[in-house]
């Protein structure tokens, strides 16, 4: 029996795409239309350090091409913002003026770059590496660029370094131990980070914090609390990556950090499920909601959103799905389990 | 010196005001001295609100083809302009109402269906539109103040543009139309953070000789009038109508006389019998009207009496497509009809040659008293270029009727046997000079006459002017060969041969070697520069804009050998991008 729905679902990234790829091989009649604020079809997102520093082109970046998803029916509206949703008609309101109706809503947005509340007053000069249209901004100035300041860490923000490093680029990194947002560093953890990174010429301050940022002649004046001061090209901030779920706060979500979800991705308002790191998934282990990280993660919650927007009742599992090594130190990603437990580490 | 070469397409609804734009900005570009080719594309209906698209290509070199994809496109409807999105480049620009009076229902966005790739300057429109003059019917207006802006555009000259295009409307029209203009201009400037890369600042043209902006059909009527046209008989029909429509007006003040028939059959039957009286007639028509007239073309033919139809092309077969171009006449051109009916067909290959192309349909016709067809197509009748203004026809062109001497006079045949195949012939009325005028076959004096001596001798006779017909022709246009051959050459006809020389002149340019032939005179061919030609090429190609590669066919009997073909029949003109990849392939 041809199906009528119209799935249609926020974001580009690993979680939507699997749940589009998903729901396409199971329903090959329904209309399927993803939509994605970045101009650049489903790419590799944790490539993107070594595209900016240009070990990578845009096409190793690509995992769909344009082509692809026409072959396969999905709808891919790229460089499209979505303001709103309305729930109660069924409607994603699109910034450039356009309704798409929806009957069943998967919102896989991801996350943005945290910005601390202390740094808001400097957020101009602070640059991420989270999206292609973020990077393609100053992608050309880190080849010129030669003095970096980097506060924060996180994953991306360690593979970042690493890339620099071997460019010949000189780094000074502020460590927080709460880079790791949700997570935080222990202080065994931040020694033994700052102890490898300190060997491979990376300049490390510890138990500071930024006091200024002077954007001065094309380049950045960095003043911290205990008085440091140092001119750099470009100052980076990796603390970690918060939800991106603005446009859906006041439709009748709950939200608190992500969109809070169930063990099957169903949120509370009818046909509306979130997936990938948007998300804050429902543990009755620990009667809580935890947010997650990582593309396998992603990947298999879009599976999961997928098979239940189908009629299923798939729970998502509760095991970690991948440990990164990070200078020495072994984390694993989960959304389950507290960083600073011991099986986590 | 820096140089442009852009492409701007705006799309609209019909009342849009999308097709006076357009013209505005050609104008415009004309006069500060730029190279314009422009074209318009609307609904075959006459009622309703269909897409039109004003598609006009700016350069600073000279352009021969009208570009196949746009550089920019202006959205003023973003439900017709969603299917126009597929003729923007790649990394092409669009620019659309960022504040449209209601939210797009779902896909009646264009902004919902652009690639990565384009770059998006959203414009408010229907917002400025109402702040400049109360009303969204300025949109085009402001959407020209915007591109003004974003590509640096002589803000002044542009103004005075559009002044003068309402000049003969109410003040309050051009006060409305400049402000939205202007409203368009300043929030362009303040708001639109440019990324691409097409700017007009730094292009210096060099001062030129005011320049004519006319369109085909517009100088079809022109060049009628001037060659001495003194009746017109017609029914309107898609795309030839603009021409009736002009000679309506001026015909008159010419001394001449312009009937509207009942239909196309009576139309070239009035220009048979006007010719017949001595006069110079024609008509122009398009596909379904060229079919009626078949039977009269074959009286024009038989009877040797001047007759000139002009057939502006369209998708066919039938009523087919009114408003896209084709190149699908051409077997009807040369061979519609019964019998064995040489007539005389030119091809214009550009706006410019249209004129030319009259002049000499008019005085072939009257000289050697024989239907000529002219084949125009769509693009050609609506295309607008800026051209010098062509010289008129000589003396010697206006008045090429051959009369008996008064000695021939004594035993008057009007279709005497002559060396040419012409027949001096006296005008109705001509004392002496009265003759038999008959379909049917027949002798000299024009009596009938079936036998078969006399049929083979009248037949030969027909065929016989066709070689002093090419006497007289314009010679084929031949681009110059880098050295001895080349490795293709590109063989075109009527406007497709625009595209193909700037296609060769494109491939020179990447190492190909390829040279150019096209020819106006279709019939009687210039068969010998023909061989000529082919034999100097390696490889041969006929792009054409049909199917069943009529021109193609025709061709081939003549160089007797293959050749490669490129046939579209999208409803587009020929691109020289087309060529250009044919010949890499090649």
């Amino acid at each position: 029996m041809p199906s009528y729905d119209h799935y249609v679902i926020l974001g580009n990234g690993p979680a939507g795409n699997n749940a589009a790829s998903f729901l396409r091989e199971n329903d090959k009649d329904a209309k399927i239309t993803i939509i994605s604020d970045e101009n650049i079809p489903f790419y590799y997102k944790p490539g993107l350090t070594r595209y900016v520093t240009g070990d990578l082109a845009v096409s190793d970046l690509l995992v769909e091409s344009l082509p692809s998803y026409r072959e396969r029916n999905i709808r891919l509206r790229l460089g499209q913002i979505v303001d709103k949703i309305d729930p109660e008609q069924k409607i994603v309101f699109l910034r450039h003026k356009e309704n798409v109706h929806y009957t069943k809503l998967v919102i896989a947005s991801g996350s943005r770059a945290r910005v601390l509340p202390s740094m808001r007053g400097y957020a101009q000069c602070l640059k991420h590496i989270t999206t292609y249209n973020e990077v393609m901004e100053f992608k050309d100035q880190i080849q010129a660029a030669n003095d970096f300041f980097i506060f924060g860490g996180d994953l991306v923000g360690f593979k970042f370094i690493k890339m620099l490093g071997s460019m010949g680029k000189k780094v000074t990194l502020l460590i927080y131990p709460n880079a790791f947002w949700p997570f935080t560093l222990t202080h065994e953890m931040q020694t033994t980070i700052a102890s490898n990174l300190e060997k491979s010429g990376v300049e490390i301050i510890v138990g500071d914090d930024i006091h200024r940022i002077i954007e001065k002649e094309n380049a950045y004046v960095v003043k911290t609390v205990k008085g440091m001061e140092k001119k750099v090209d470009m100052v980076f901030s990796f603390n970690g990556m918060i939800p991106s779920v603005d446009f859906a706060k006041g439709c009748g979500l709950d939200i608190d950090r992500g969109i809070l979800v169930n063990e099957t991705m169903q949120t509370n308002v009818p046909d509306i499920y979130a997936c990938g790191s948007c998300a804050q998934i429902y543990n009755p282990d620990i009667n809580s909601y935890t947010t997650s990280i990582g593309w396998p993660n992603a990947v298999v919650q879009g599976e999961v959103t997928a098979m239940n927007l189908l009629g299923d009742h798939k729970v998502i599992e509760s095991a970690g799905r991948k440990y990164f090594d990070l200078e020495g130190v072994k984390i694993k990603t989960t959304w389950w389990e507290d960083i600073e437990e011991s099986s986590s580490i | 010196m820096k140089d442009i070469n852009i492409v701007i397409e705006m799309c609209g609804s019909a009342g849009e005001g999308t097709i006076s734009a357009g013209e505005i900005l050609s104008r415009f570009m004309s006069a500060q001295g730029y190279e314009i080719m422009s074209f318009d594309s609307y609904p075959a209906e006459i009622r309703g609100f269909g897409k039109c698209v004003a598609h006009t290509r700016i350069s600073s070199d000279p352009i021969y083809s009208p570009g196949k994809l746009a550089d920019v496109l202006i959205a003023l409807n973003d439900n017709h302009s969603i299917s126009q999105l597929s003729a923007l480049k790649n990394q092409g620009i669009l620019i659309y109402d960022s504040q449209p009076a209601r939210p797009h229902e779902e896909d009646k966005s264009v902004l919902g269906w652009v690639d990565p790739g384009i770059i998006t300057y959203g414009i408010p429109l229907t917002m400025l539109a109402h702040r400049a003059a109360g009303s969204a019917r300025g949109r085009n207006m402001v959407a020209l103040g915007a591109i003004a802006a974003i590509f640096h555009m002589d803000k002044a000259g542009f103004t005075q543009s559009i002044e003068d295009r309402y000049s003969k409307k109410k003040k309050i029209v051009i006060d409305s139309n400049v402000n939205s203009f202007l409203e368009g201009f300043e929030w362009a400037t303040k708001h639109i953070e440019k990324i691409d890369s097409f700017s007009f600042e730094g292009v210096t043209m060099p001062l030129q000789d005011e320049k004519l902006i006319i369109n085909g059909n517009q100088l079809v009527a022109r060049a009628a009038l001037d060659a001495n046209l003194k009746f017109y008989a017609g029914y309107p029909i898609t795309p030839a109508t603009k021409i009736m429509e002009i000679l309506s007006k001026e015909l008159p003040r010419h001394g001449g006389i312009l009937l509207q028939t009942e239909d196309e059959i009576a139309a070239i039957g009035a220009v048979v019998g006007a010719g017949f009286g001595g006069i110079r007639a024609m008509t122009a028509t398009s596909g379904p009207g060229f079919a009626l007239m078949t039977e009269f073309t074959g009286l024009s033919v038989m009877a040797e009496v001047p007759a000139v139809i002009i057939n502006s092309q369209r998708g066919g077969p039938s009523t087919g497509i009114p408003t896209k171009t084709e190149q699908s006449d051409f077997n009807a051109a040369l061979s519609g009809g019964t019998g064995d009916c040489p007539r005389v067909v030119l091809a214009p290959t550009d706006t410019y040659s249209c004129y030319q192309a009259i002049v000499l349909a008019l005085y072939l016709a009257e000289k050697y008293q024989t239907l000529v067809v002219v084949l125009l197509d769509f693009f050609l009748s609506n295309s607008i270029r800026n051209i010098d203004t062509p010289e008129k026809p000589s003396e010697s062109l206006l008045n090429a009727n051959i009369a008996p001497q008064p000695e021939e006079l004594e035993n008057y045949q009007r279709y005497k046997i002559t060396e040419t195949g012409i027949s001096p012939r006296t005008i109705p009325g001509t004392p002496g000079g009265i003759f038999f005028s008959t379909g049917l076959e027949h002798d000299e004096y024009g009596r009938p006459n079936y036998s078969d001596k006399g049929h083979l001798k009248m037949t030969e006779k027909r065929f016989k002017k066709h070689g002093a017909v090419l006497s007289e022709a314009p010679a084929p246009q031949i681009s110059e060969f880098d050295g001895e051959t080349a490795d293709i050459g590109v063989i075109s006809w009527g406007s497709s041969a625009g595209a193909a020389r700037e296609a060769v002149m494109l491939a020179r340019k990447e190492g190909i070697s390829a040279a150019s032939f096209s020819s106006m005179m279709l019939s009687p061919f210039p068969e010998k520069e023909l061989i000529g030609f082919s034999d100097k090429c390696k490889k041969l190609l006929v792009p054409e804009l049909n199917f069943g590669g009529q021109f193609a066919n025709f061709a081939t009997h003549i160089i007797k050998r293959p050749l490669e073909r490129l046939n579209f029949i999208t409803g587009r003109p020929m691109a020289s991008e087309d060529i250009l990849e044919k010949m890499r392939e090649m």
